[in-house]
This record gives C-alpha cells, sequence and structure tokens, in this order.
C-alpha cells in the first residue's frame, strides 16, 4: 500500500458511519463513493437524463436527419402566412412530421433542429467553461495553500479581485469590444462571441473551487505524509499532484457536478441578454424570441424552456448525490 | 421630423433614424381640402378660418387618466429640439402650441394645417421673402404671465443655436435671413462662437440677441427670409415656432425638464427616459385653440416599458389597462389576436416615409450593379424575418415620394420591379452583363438585435442566390446609427429611410441627394450621389412657381431612379397600434404616424 492509497481515505477515516464487514476492507474511498452512487436511483436516471442530452448533442445532426428537419432553413415567404406565423404545424394546424416542434414565426426555421442544435451549444460551452474554470481552481488553489508566503497572497488577492468583478456587467461590456474588432469578418466574430463566452464563463467560475482547494491544502500540509515527502527531498510539483491532488477527489468532483448546471443557465441568461453566443442556435435566444409569441404559440417558448429545467434540473440532483456519495458525513 | 427612436430596438427597422415629418399632399397650394390617394393623405389641407373651441364629442367621459405607454423613450422634449415623431406629437399635441397646428379632420381623415397662436396661417409679402404672423390676444403660459410675440421670436432665435440645441429641424439655417451666419441667443461673444465647431473666421458668424431675420412688432411676429419658403406656414407648426419665456430659459439644457405650457397639459414631472406626467393647465383658454381639447385630467407616459408587457396588458383591456394606449407598431402575434378579439381596439394608418437600401455611389459604381441589387434583395423574407406584417406596418415601395404626396409619379424601375419581387436569375444576368460577377455587398447589421439578425440571414442568403458575395458587417444596437452615417464605414450599402416635412417633394430631393452634400462627415447626402445633370435640375425646380413644384418633384424622382438607379425602395412605412377598450379620439395622425393625444379623451 502506498502512501498516498492510506490517506485518500480522507483526514477522518475513523467516523465513516459505514459499517464495517469483512467485504469492504479492501476498497477505496473512490470506489465506495460509487458503489453508494451507483445504488441511488435518483441519481442514476439523473445520469440518463443527462447522457440523453450530451448524445443528442453529439448527434445533433444525426438526429436532424432522421427527423427530416434542417437547421435555419426557412423561406419567410413561402413558410410562414401573412401574419408571420407557421403554415404547418402549432399553433395554427396540428402535429406535423414535417416539423415535430413546429416553425419558427418569421423566419419559418424549423424549432427542433433549432432545439438539437441549442442543446449542443449550450452542453458544449458549459462542459469546456467548467473544465477550464475547475483546472485553473484546483491548480491555483493548490499553489495557494501549499505555497504559504507571498505566492498565497498573491493568489488570494486574485481571488478577491475576481469576486469584485460583476459579472454581467463584464460580460455585457466584451461583446461590444469584440463586434469593434472582428467586425468585418462575420465567421471570426462568430467564433470570437463563442470563445470569449468561455472565457467569460471560465474566469468567473474558478474562485470558489480555489478558496476550497486552498483551505483543504492549508489543513492538508501540516500532515505526515507531506513531511516525509518533503523531507525526502520530492520535488514541489510532485508533491501539489502526486500526494495533495488524490486527496482532493471528493471537493473538485463536487464542484464540478454543481457548477456544470450553473454555467448551463448563465450561458442561457447571456444569450437571453444578447450578449452570448451568435450566429448558432442557442436555447437563450429562443426563449428570447418566443416570448412576445407566448399566448398564441406557447410551444415555442416551452420547448427550450423545458430543455434548460430538465438538463439543470437533472444536473443539480446529479450532483446533490455525488455529494452526498463522496462526503460520508452526510446523511439522506 | 425624425421617425421615434427605439431604445431597446424591437425592430431592426424601427431603430432607425428617419428624418421624417410632414408628408404629402399639395405643395404649397391654396386648395383647403387636398387630393389624397388611398393609403396616404398626410397634412396637405388648410383651413386659415379654423376657430376654437373644439368640440369634445358626446360619448366622452370627463376627467380620468389616459397612460401611454411606449417601448420608445424620446431623447428630449425641448420644444426647440423636437424632431422625432413621438416627441413632436406629445409636445404640439399637448404642451406647446405653436404659430400653426394640424388638426384631424373626420371628413377626409387626414390632417388638415389650422391656425394655433396665430390668428390666420401667416400673411407673405409680394416677393415672398417676408411672413407676418399676429398672435391672438389673451394666450397665457402655465403661470398665468402672458405669451407675448418676443417669446415666439425667442424661441425662434433659440433654434439657431444648433451647436448647443442638437437635432432640431435646421431648415431656418437655409431659408431665413443670415440663417448661416447667426448663430443664435447663447454664443453672444467672439471667445463663445470660436468654442463652436467648423468656426470659420471668415464667414461673418454673430450671435446674441441682435438678429433681425425675426422680429416682434407689437402682437405680430415677422419673419425675414433669404429665399422664398413658400411652406413656412406647415413648418411654423413645429415646436420650434412656440414662445420660450426668457426669463425661464437661463440654462438652456435644462429648460427642457420643464418647457413652460401654453397648451391644456403641462408638465408635472418628468423623468427623461423614462416616465411624463402631465395634468392640467388651468390657464389655456378652449376657445382660441380650434385643434385641441382638455376631457382629461391628466396624461401619464411611460417610457422604454417592454413591448410584450405592453401588449398583454393592453391585449388583455381589464382594469387600468383599459384606458392604455400604445404607439409602437404591434407585433404580428398581439396584431393577429387583437383583429380577432377587439378590432376597434387597433389603429391602422400611414406615416409618409420610405425605407430604402442605399448603395454609396462612389463604391458601387456601375448602375447595372445597383439594378442587380434591387431585384436579388431578398423583399418579403427580410420584412418577415424582422418582424414586419406586410400590408400593415410596411407596404411594397416603388416611387421614391410614398403615397399621397402630391404630385407623385408611379413608375416602376428596373422595369416590372413592384417594389417587393426578387428575381436572382434576373439579378445574375445584370451583373454578367456589367463584368462584377461576385460582387461584395458589405453592410451594416445589429448583431445584439435578434430581428436584425434573422433579416440579415435572409439578405445573405438572397445575394448569394444572385450571384453577390454577401459580407454582414457587424454592429451594435447602440451604434447602429452612428456606424451607418459614418462616412469612411466599411460598407457600401446603407439602410435608411426619410419622410417629408413638409408636404412637398422639397423636403425630400434638395434633402437627400444634392450633390453639395455629398462625401461629406455625417452622410446628409446618404448615397454620396452626385450628378451636374441632377443637381441643375434640382436648382431649376426650386425656382419654379409653387404650384408647378409638386409634379416637378414628381417627375424628378422617376427621372434620378431612371437615370442613375440611386436607391433601393425597401417599403414604404405603415401604423398599427393599440389601445384600450375606454381610451376614445384615437386616430393615426398621418402627418407624424402617431396617434392624436390632442383630441384623446376617455369613454
Amino acid at each position: 500500500m502506498t502512501v498516498s492509497e492510506v490517506l485518500i481515505q480522507g483526514p477522518d477515516p475513523e467516523i465513516d458511519p459505514e459499517p464495517r464487514t469483512g467485504e469492504v476492507a479492501g476498497r477505496s474511498p473512490m470506489r465506495i463513493a460509487m458503489d453508494r452512487l451507483l445504488s441511488d436511483k435518483v441519481a442514476m436516471i439523473c445520469a440518463g437524463i443527462v447522457l440523453l442530452f450530451v448524445l443528442i448533442a453529439i448527434f445533433a445532426p444525426l438526429l436532424c436527419k432522421l427527423f427530416g428537419v434542417e437547421l435555419r432553413a426557412g423561406d419567410p415567404v413561402t413558410d410562414t402566412d401573412s401574419f408571420n406565423y407557421p403554415v404547418i404545424g402549432p399553433p395554427n394546424y396540428g402535429f406535423t412530421w414535417e416539423a415535430p416542434l413546429g416553425l419558427e414565426p418569421n423566419s419559418g426555421n424549423d424549432l427542433l433542429a433549432e432545439w438539437f442544435y441549442g442543446a449542443r451549444t449550450s452542453l458544449l460551452v458549459a462542459t469546456i467553461a467548467t473544465v477550464v474554470s475547475t483546472v485553473v481552481g484546483v491548480v491555483l488553489g493548490l499553489i495557494a495553500g501549499y505555497s504559504r508566503g507571498w505566492g498565497d497572497r498573491v493568489i488570494t488577492f486574485m481571488i478577491d479581485l475576481f469576486l469584485t468583478l460583476p459579472f454581467l456587467l463584464v460580460a455585457i461590456a466584451i461583446s461590444p469590444m469584440l463586434v469593434e474588432r472582428w467586425r468585418e469578418n462575420p465567421t471570426m466574430l462568430d467564433n470570437a462571441s463563442l470563445i470569449a463566452l468561455i472565457v467569460i464563463l471560465s474566469i468567473f467560475g474558478w474562485m470558489g473551487l480555489a478558496r476550497l482547494i486552498r483551505g483543504e491544502v492549508i489543513s492538508l500540509r501540516e500532515r505526515e505524509f507531506i513531511e516525509a515527502a518533503h523531507v525526502l527531498g520530492m520535488p514541489t510539483h510532485r508533491i501539489l499532484f502526486k500526494e495533495l491532488l488524490p486527496n482532493l477527489v471528493a471537493p473538485i468532483v463536487v464542484s464540478f457536478s454543481l457548477s456544470l448546471p450553473a454555467t448551463i443557465a448563465a450561458e442561457a441568461t447571456l444569450a437571453y441578454l444578447g450578449v452570448g453566443v451568435t450566429g448558432r442556435p442557442s436555447w437563450g435566444q429562443t426563449i428570447l424570441r418566443a416570448q412576445s409569441w407566448f399566448d398564441e404559440y406557447p410551444l415555442y417558448l416551452y420547448a427550450p424552456i423545458v430543455g434548460i429545467v430538465v438538463l439543470v434540473f437533472a444536473l443539480n440532483l446529479l450532483g446533490d448525490a455525488i455529494r452526498d456519495a463522496f462526503d460520508p458525513k452526510s446523511f439522506r | 421630423m425624425r421617425l421615434k427612436r427605439t431604445v431597446i430596438a424591437a425592430s431592426a427597422i424601427a431603430a432607425l433614424t428617419l428624418t421624417a415629418a410632414c408628408g404629402g399632399g399639395d405643395g404649397g397650394g391654396e386648395d383647403p381640402a387636398g387630393e389624397f390617394k388611398a393609403g396616404g393623405g398626410a397634412g396637405a389641407g388648410k383651413d386659415a378660418t379654423a376657430e376654437g373651441p373644439l368640440e369634445i364629442p358626446s360619448d366622452a367621459k370627463m376627467g380620468g387618466t389616459i397612460s401611454v405607454v411606449t417601448n420608445n423613450a424620446p431623447a428630449t422634449l425641448d420644444p426647440t429640439r423636437t424632431y422625432y415623431t413621438d416627441s413632436g406629437a406629445i409636445m404640439s399635441g399637448l404642451v406647446t402650441r405653436s404659430l400653426t397646428q394640424y388638426v384631424y379632420d373626420e371628413k377626409s381623415g387626414d390632417s388638415i394645417l389650422v391656425p394655433d397662436l396665430a390668428t390666420d396661417l401667416g400673411q407673405v409679402s409680394e416677393d415672398g421673402l417676408t411672413w407676418t404672423f399676429t398672435l391672438k390676444d389673451g394666450i397665457k403660459y402655465e403661470d398665468g404671465t402672458d405669451v407675448t410675440a418676443e417669446d415666439v421670436v425667442y424661441g425662434i432665435k433659440r433654434s439657431f443655436a444648433t451647436d448647443t440645441l442638437t437635432d432640431g429641424p435646421t431648415y431656418q439655417t437655409t431659408f431665413f435671413k443670415d440663417g448661416q451666419k447667426y448663430k443664435g441667443p447663447f454664443a453672444d461673444t467672439d471667445a463663445e462662437l470660436q468654442k463652436l465647431p467648423d468656426y470659420d473666421a471668415s464667414a461673418g458668424w454673430y450671435g446674441g440677441e441682435d438678429y433681425d431675420g425675426v422680429e416682434a412688432d407689437g402682437n405680430k411676429v415677422i419673419i425675414h427670409l433669404a429665399q422664398a419658403f413658400p411652406e413656412l406656414d406647415y413648418y411654423a407648426s413645429f415646436p420650434v415656432f412656440s414662445p420660450i419665456p426668457k426669463a425661464k430659459d437661463k440654462d438652456p439644457l435644462a429648460y427642457e425638464s420643464h418647457p413652460m405650457a401654453t397648451g391644456p397639459y403641462k408638465f408635472e414631472s418628468y423623468k427623461p427616459g423614462t416616465s411624463l406626467k402631465l395634468v392640467k393647465n388651468d390657464q389655456w383658454a378652449a376657445d382660441t385653440d380650434p385643434g385641441r381639447f382638455q376631457a382629461v385630467d391628466a396624461f401619464d407616459f411611460k417610457f422604454a416599458q417592454d413591448t410584450a408587457k405592453i401588449e398583454n396588458q393592453i391585449l388583455g383591456d381589464k382594469g387600468a389597462a383599459q384606458s392604455m394606449i400604445g404607439y409602437d407598431d404591434v407585433t404580428p402575434p398581439t396584431y393577429k389576436s387583437i383583429k380577432e378579439k377587439a378590432p376597434e381596439n387597433l389603429i391602422e394608418g400611414t406615416s409618409p416615409c420610405t425605407y430604402m437600401y442605399r448603395p454609396d455611389q462612389t463604391k458601387i459604381t456601375d448602375k447595372k450593379v445597383r439594378e442587380a441589387i434591387s431585384w436579388a434583395y431578398p423583399y418579403q423574407a427580410a420584412w418577415k424575418a424582422s418582424g414586419e406584417i406586410v400590408g400593415v406596418t410596411i407596404q411594397p415601395g416603388t416611387s421614391l415620394l410614398p403615397p399621397g404626396t402630391a404630385g407623385r409619379v408611379e413608375y416602376q424601375y428596373p422595369k416590372g420591379q413592384d417594389g417587393q419581387t426578387t428575381d436572382p436569375e434576373k439579378a445574375k444576368a445584370l451583373l454578367k452583363e456589367a463584368g462584377a460577377e461576385g460582387f461584395e455587398i458589405k453592410w451594416y447589421y445589429e448583431r445584439d438585435d435578434e430581428q436584425s439578425v434573422a433579416k440579415k440571414d435572409q439578405m445573405v442568403k438572397g445575394f448569394e442566390a444572385a450571384g453577390f458575395k454577401a459580407t454582414p458587417v457587424a454592429s451594435t444596437d447602440e451604434t447602429y446609427r452612428d456606424d451607418q452615417s459614418n462616412l469612411d464605414a466599411p460598407i457600401n450599402l446603407r439602410y435608411g429611410g426619410w419622410c417629408s416635412d413638409w408636404p412637398s417633394g422639397g423636403s425630400w430631393f434638395p434633402a437627400q441627394w444634392i450633390g453639395s452634400n455629398a462625401n461629406k462627415p455625417g452622410m446628409p447626402n446618404p448615397t454620396n450621389f452626385k450628378e451636374a445633370d441632377a443637381d441643375a435640375k434640382q436648382a431649376e425646380i426650386l425656382k419654379m412657381d409653387a404650384d408647378k413644384v409638386p409634379a416637378a418633384w414628381g417627375e424628378f424622382d422617376k427621372w434620378m431612379q431612371e437615370t442613375y438607379m440611386v436607391e433601393i425602395n425597401a417599403g414604404y412605412d405603415a401604423n398599427a397600434f393599440i389601445k384600450g377598450s375606454l381610451v376614445g379620439g384615437v386616430v393615426n395622425d398621418p402627418v407624424k404616424g402617431m396617434p392624436s393625444f390632442s383630441i384623446m379623451y376617455l369613454k
């Protein structure tokens, strides 16, 4: 048994509430947590839903072909009537397989294709932003916690600084700057707005985790195994990533699973405010367009809202379950 | 007058800056009835003898408050700077009285010009260079002091300070005596004059109270002109010609916070961009005013409101919403449901404006390419994508002068282009002829406005199908207007519109397509159109007798398009707004394309 395997049991292995049986004896805490998670029905249903959304996002083009719909192919002249309402499907006509979620008023674009690709945008942005912010948060938290002295002070100062920046204000301010820079190159502008959105969501997502990790590291770094590693002459990066990091898996996983849904909601909010991604479908934008049609054409608004609510809800429940599974002190 | 300005652009089209107002009709003629084609009377009729009081309809219940809710917000309510359709309708309709005014005439369904503060529509001298307006007796400000001719004169002088009081109408600087030299009453020292932009020491600028272009003589206001201005009586209906007491104008930029009322309502509170509360002005005398009445206790304006919220409240028609009225164009879903549920609460009408795509003549030099654009532009798709209801908020356009303009010549150019036909094959053929296949069209769109983006997508599709290379250039809601009027903008196609300021083509062509304005900062000539023969023709028309002018402008419209294909007509503007069931007296004032506040009451 290596040093790290012993210590992965966390700070207080003695008070593990699970009854000790012969079977459990050889299992790592990670394994125990996974077992708990797998036996949690709610968590499994939520995981299934999330997986479904992930598959929709990945296979959006295939799904569109399967349903025979096409993204942004509407022709307002032939697909909408004189009141700009769609000529097939809801709200004025019955369900049709030609457009299962109906067509968008004004433009005649297909809403199912819009929804599939909206899921793609949502998950793409949220996943990348959350991964980046988690990596940044973990690395800075480790360094801050372990470095004592000025390194800790600088990073703590940065954390405080970023916490004071108003998220919405910065997001709204950056959008016109991008337009100014790439105004004559529409493709570049669309890509830039996507990258900028991911960057914004990332730089506003790492502080909480960094603080958490820093606190954990400060309590861990005084433990004997770290002292021992230090005395043995282990390089600092090895201590950080081989000795400390494995002990922080639980808070990292929990933080990741809870910030993912928050980021999805933030993405939709920014899209609704008109400062999110442009040039590609997004649930937030669909909601923005649909709200004035709600009275006559509720499905237009419900589809993206259901998408966001179900995905965020499933992710939140899953996150809670993961936290419960990793935290031996909590009870259901 | 410019079209009302949107704060949160509800549609790309509403966000345009249009210079617009009193349009169409008989160019300065004296025929009181005028003749109007269907779809567009626009305030050409006159009645110099109209007298107050105006009768309040019998179904009116006196008192109550009318709430006016809108997505727009007027930038300013200073009478001198009032040059947008909404601020003009509010100020002229309710608060400030000018020398003349428009009043809605039920018989013709049109607004006609009648006297307001003046006893008639002005007397013009033999040479056409001196106008005299005589003020009625007994007109008082809201505080009970008398309105004098000096105050009207001061108000007019104030309008020459275009650098301090920006955005107002500027015809006085063209037509009035010393209009280019006189800089208003505020800059009365050389040091102050030198601070003004474009100061030119040799131009003989002067400021201060000493200006003899306008004078007061007893109760007469006398205006001296540099060149004949037969339509001055129409222009005299602008709030520029309202009295402003000098004593209350110590800080000119702050005057808008409480302009002295002469009309039936006065300011109670005004929060720029947010709200305006008007209450009864007890000093206003009904028998002096042929165009307004005082049937409700107060008007409560709420600006910059959410469109969906406004429409849902008015559609619901419950409680306070019954006495609500909006003046924004309705969205398609609301149009449909109100048409079914309560058609009497929907008011439709015209405003004399034309939207245009305007190729830059210095960048798109080949006429064939410009014609190709008119075939490539996806009229229907672009309108629908941007949320317009074709036939309700927009009408397909042919001639540049909108319907209802006297002397207007109906023509189609290129041949067969009825203002809504897209034919990529014709465009391709023209491009091939011009040897310009794959010509790059660049234009601005508002990246943060969903409808502008949707319209852009349709335009890209349309242009590409017709063999153009389409490059939309991103702008934002906030910077769109400035970007478009930037001379060095990296685009070759601009979008804009124009409405008449008074009923003559004379407020169209010399204002927009005169060569001397080409290639100037701010793009006063939005296409940079500069052709010697066109300028010569315009100069010739300006010298014609007043009764021949309208027809000459109509012919010029046709000639200019056929010879040079200057503009691509993207439709005539039209209005559709909604009201609560208790609001009465609501008609579309075709002069401004706004509800007629001056004759509104509660049932």
